[in-house]
C-alpha cells in the first residue's frame, strides 16, 4: 500500500494515463482509502485544466500571420522591418 | 532577431530531397507529384498556425523570438515534407520540428536548458496542503478552487515562464497541447521515465510558482511565518 506523498507523486502521471498497470493499481487502491488524496486528484484536473485554458493557442498578430502566407506562398514579400 | 526569408530559399529546398539514406545516397524518388507539395504543405500548416505559434510563445517566453521559431519550424517542415507527406501525424511532427529548432537556437546561444538538477524530486510543496492550510478564503465552500479563479492569462502566463524550461516544456506539450506522455518523450528525445520525472518537478515549480505569485501580488493574504520585529 503506497502512502499518501508516493500517491501524490503519481497523480499527474495517473492523468496523463502514462503509469503502468501496477502503479495505477496501487494509487487507485489509495484513493479508495483516502478521502484527502482524492480531493487533491481533483484539485489537480482543475488545475490542469486552468494551464490549458490559459495558455492555450493565443490568436496569432495579423502581421504575423501575413508573414506566414507569404512565407508559405513564396511570393516574396515576407520580411520584418 | 531574425528577418523573415521567404525567397530565394524556399522553392529549391523544397524540391530537393533528403540525403537521408544509410550511405548517404539520395533516396530514391517516393512516386508523389511534385507540383502540390507546396499547397499541401502550406494547408497543413494553416491548420496548425495557432498552436504552433502558441507553442513557440511559450517556449521562447517573447514574441519576437516565438516568430522566429516559427519562421524556423516552417522553414525545416517545407524542406522536409516531400519525404514525410503523413498529413495525419503533421501536428506531432511539426511541434518535434519546433522542439528541435527550440533546441538548436537554445544551444546557439548558449542558453543553458537545465540550470538544476533535473532528477531530484526535492521539491514536495503541495500547492493542495498550503491552501488547505493558509485558509485564505476562510468562507469559501470552495476553497481550492476559489484559489485558482484568481488567476487570468496574464498571470498564468507569468507563472508558467518562470518554470525552468527543461520541466516547462514538458507542461506544455502534455497538459497544454494534449500529447501522449510517450510522445512528447520521442519529441524531447528522451526516455519516458525522464519525461514523467521532469512532469512531476514541472508540476512543483508550477504549484510553488501559483502560490508565491499569488502572496507577492496580494492575491491572498497570509499570516506572516517570518514573524514579525
Amino acid at each position: 500500500m503506497i502512502d499518501c506523498p508516493e500517491a501524490v507523486r503519481r497523480m499527474w502521471s495517473y492523468l496523463e494515463r502514462a503509469l503502468e498497470p501496477t502503479p495505477t493499481d496501487e494509487l487507485e487502491t489509495h484513493l479508495d482509502t483516502c478521502q484527502r488524496c482524492c480531493g487533491e486528484l481533483e484539485f489537480n484536473r482543475h488545475l490542469r485544466a486552468m494551464v490549458a485554458e490559459h495558455e492555450g493557442a493565443p490568436n496569432v498578430p495579423h502581421e504575423v500571420r501575413a508573414r506566414v502566407d507569404a512565407l508559405l506562398a513564396g511570393d516574396g514579400k515576407g520580411g520584418r522591418a | 532577431m531574425l528577418g523573415w526569408i521567404v525567397e530565394p530559399l524556399i522553392a529549391p529546398r523544397i524540391a530537393a530531397p533528403l540525403a537521408n539514406e544509410p550511405d548517404g545516397t539520395t533516396p530514391p524518388p517516393t512516386g508523389a507529384p511534385e507540383a502540390g507539395t507546396r499547397a499541401d504543405f502550406a494547408d497543413i500548416a494553416r491548420d496548425h498556425l495557432d498552436r504552433l505559434y502558441g507553442f513557440c510563445l511559450r517556449m521562447t517566453g517573447n514574441p519576437s523570438d516565438a516568430e522566429d521559431l516559427l519562421q524556423e519550424t516552417l522553414l525545416r517542415g517545407m524542406r522536409a515534407w516531400p519525404e514525410v507527406r503523413e498529413p495525419a501525424r503533421a501536428r506531432p511532427w511539426l511541434f518535434a520540428i519546433a522542439t528541435n529548432a527550440w533546441r538548436d537556437t537554445a544551444r546557439a546561444r548558449a542558453r543553458e536548458l537545465v540550470t538544476t538538477t533535473l532528477d531530484d524530486d526535492a521539491d514536495e510543496f503541495s500547492l493542495f496542503q498550503t491552501i488547505a492550510i493558509e485558509d485564505p478564503f476562510p468562507y469559501s465552500d470552495e476553497l481550492h478552487l476559489d484559489f485558482l479563479r484568481l488567476f487570468g492569462d496574464e498571470d498564468v502566463q507569468a507563472v508558467f515562464g518562470s518554470i525552468n524550461p527543461a520541466f516547462r516544456l514538458p507542461l506544455i506539450l502534455t497538459v497544454v497541447h494534449g500529447f501522449a506522455c510517450k510522445e512528447a518523450a520521442a519529441m524531447l528525445d528522451i526516455p519516458l521515465g525522464t519525461l514523467l520525472s521532469r512532469l512531476h518537478r514541472g508540476r512543483k515549480q508550477l504549484e510553488r510558482g501559483l502560490w508565491e505569485y499569488a502572496v507577492a501580488n496580494s492575491l491572498v493574504t497570509v499570516t506572516d511565518e517570518e514573524g514579525d520585529e
